[in-house]
């Protein structure tokens, strides 16, 4: 028993130390401090080639932080960074020249059309003329920006700006493409528009590292994902292993009368109370998860307890991320 | 990936990748960059060398030349410095903060150096350009004398750059709405031009007025301009006044590297 546990830490040692060398990106303690604050505190992961990887948490989780860090924008305070085999610190210039970055705030020339934005980026990454005006074609199609080509970007919809920097993103090709927080700002059909070119570039096995705040992206877009809350990773999986480890199958959410909603909760506990059951108090509702959600709405009304509205659901990973971050939990 | 229809040869990009951007960029511009670049000199040579030249050569002239010969180097050297601080302040201003355009850039193989670099060879090869066109129109003005005259157009580049180097250091400074540069221009641009021997030798000034004259990028610029248009500038004079606009040129340079690199990368 004695060997087996020394073998155990001897791995957890390993683990710890080593970066992962068939990895995309291999990150270990990794840590951002900024005058004092710590923005990523010590977190390990690693992103496997052709994987939608996804680092979902709220505003100031230090998902951009560690974004910044992948993208060899921003350098690293502590802990070791391997991308693309290569080690952050030193090789920047050529790790960026493999990257494809789509970051938060648009960085888009919005005097130069659409065409010109992709064909001075190209310039950047040292392609030549010849291999990049059929390239610009190429993405212009891609991103559904054809007919747009010699517009200037100014006027263009946040969607369309968005898709031009996916575009722009893709022009060297890289092998890991960058996301940080894709979608935010946008309505849903952009959203949608955007979310299909993302899957098919995922269909094409490109390696996709995302961050989002949204947790139907998340859902829609990554294959695994790490649930970050203040700079530290508090769960890593599937978006559906996650799910299932940290939350119930159903979700029965309770609405009530405004100013009921905390009389209501101590109701529902008793009323739950023989049930396995776990209760969630929102400003402006409960949320019951149990197994069955129908059975468990009938069970509250008939101890008397009569909700404005309800709603049965399958659990989601804004479920997870309740269940995660600690917030009030009645079991 | 299955994207790639030619990858192409790519080749390491550099500064001057940072050089063709801006020329695309401009090419919407060149009208409004042309007309600056015409109108400026026209105005000068009329109102200062003319109409003040008339009046200057009227009244005992001891200046050895017509005054219009006399200015025309010096009004091209501090136009030529006057650009290129305004293309160090606000346009980079916006690449930092408005449009946001340099991280787009620091996001490639470019690193913060090279976007730093590449920005200052564009400014350069605009005040070169845009000081050929000067000298043209004080020539066609009569305002020169000799071919020695071609060598204001570097010298005055020079000058400029040893000026928008540290410039363009404080640009990826500031971080409010660049309420800097209307400092810069009143308090620094503008005393500089009255103080730098444009329009009179500095000798005229008391002792602190040529202190200011000294201590002045432009004031350095003009005496190589003048020295090579007109004359009477010894061989040591001129390398004193190279070397103490070289100095400039290499701190702010310096000095913007490492401040864009702050700002480019936190």
């Amino acid at each position: 028993m004695n060997v087996g546990g020394m073998t155990e830490s001897a791995e957890l040692v390993e683990r710890l130390t080593a970066a992962d060398p068939t990895a995309m990106i291999s990150a270990r303690r990794l840590t951002k401090v900024f005058n004092g604050f710590t923005a990523v505190d010590a977190i390990d992961f690693d992103v496997a080639p052709g994987e939608a990887f996804g680092f979902l948490g709220p505003n100031g989780a230090g998902k951009s932080s560690t974004m910044r860090m992948i993208g060899c924008v921003a350098p690293v305070t502590s802990g070791t960074l391997r991308i693309l085999g290569r080690d952050q610190a030193t090789d920047g210039p050529a790790i960026r020249a493999r990257l494809g970055v789509v970051p938060q705030q648009d960085t888009l020339d919005v005097e130069l059309t659409v065409r010109e934005n992709l064909y001075v980026y190209g310039r950047y990454f040292g392609m030549s003329r010849a291999a990049l005006l059929p390239k610009v074609d190429e993405l212009l199609d891609f991103a559904q920006l054809t007919d747009r080509a010699k517009s200037k970007v100014e006027p263009l919809s946040g969607g369309m700006k968005r898709r031009l920097t996916i575009a722009r993103s893709l022009i060297n090709d890289p092998d890991i493409l960058l996301l940080d927080e894709p979608t935010t700002g946008l309505d849903p059909q952009a959203r949608h528009v955007l979310w299909d070119r993302l899957y098919r570039l995922k269909q094409r096995g490109v390696t996709l590292v995302l961050t989002t705040h949204y947790m139907d992206e998340a859902e829609q877009l990554c294959d695994r994902l790490v649930v970050m809350d203040r700079g530290k990773i508090v769960a890593e999986g599937s978006p559906l292993t996650l799910i299932a480890e940290h939350s119930s199958r159903e979700v029965a959410e309770l609405r009530f009368a405004p100013g009921e909603n905390a009389p209501a909760a101590e109701s529902v506990t008793a009323a739950m109370a023989t049930a396995s059951a776990r209760l969630e108090v929102l400003p402006d509702r409960l949320l019951l998860y149990v197994q069955d959600g129908e059975a468990a709405v009938q069970r509250v009304r008939e101890t008397g307890i009569d909700p404005v509205s309800t709603l049965v659901r399958r659990s989601t990973l804004e479920d997870v991320f309740l269940r995660l971050t600690g917030r009030s939990l009645i079991d | 990936m299955v994207l790639t229809l030619a990858a192409g040869r790519a080749t390491s990009p550099s500064a001057w990748r940072i050089v063709e951007y801006q020329i695309i960029s401009a090419r919407r511009f060149w009208r409004s960059i042309a007309i600056v670049g015409v109108f400026t000199p026209l105005v000068y040579v009329l109102a200062l060398g003319v109409g003040l030249g008339v009046v200057v050569d009227r009244h005992g002239n001891q200046l050895g030349v017509p005054y219009l010969v006399f200015v025309a180097p010096a009004f091209l050297t501090a136009a030529a410095l006057q650009i290129a601080a305004g293309d160090a302040s606000w346009p980079l201003m916006a690449g930092f903060k408005w449009i946001r355009t340099f991280h787009g850039m620091v996001a490639t193989p470019l690193t913060p150096a090279q976007v730093c670099d590449g920005n200052l060879l564009w400014i350069a090869i605009r005040v070169f350009v845009n000081s050929a066109l000067y000298l043209a129109i004080m020539a066609m003005a009569g305002g020169v004398r000799h071919w020695g005259a071609l060598l204001a157009v570097p010298i005055a580049t020079l000058t400029a750059m040893s000026f928008a180097a540290p410039v363009a250091a404080l640009t990826a400074s500031v971080t409010a709405e660049g309420q800097a540069f209307n400092i810069l221009f009143r308090f620094v641009v503008t005393p500089m031009f009255l103080f730098s021997g444009t329009f009179y030798p500095v000798s005229q000034l008391p002792a602190w007025g040529r202190w200011l004259a000294y201590v002045s990028p432009l004031w350095h610029g003009t005496q190589l301009a003048r020295g090579a248009s007109i004359g009477g500038l010894s061989g040591s004079a001129a390398l004193e006044h190279t070397a103490y606009l070289l100095v400039w040129l290499v701190a702010g340079g310096a000095l913007a590297r490492w401040r864009f690199r702050l700002r480019l990368t936190e």
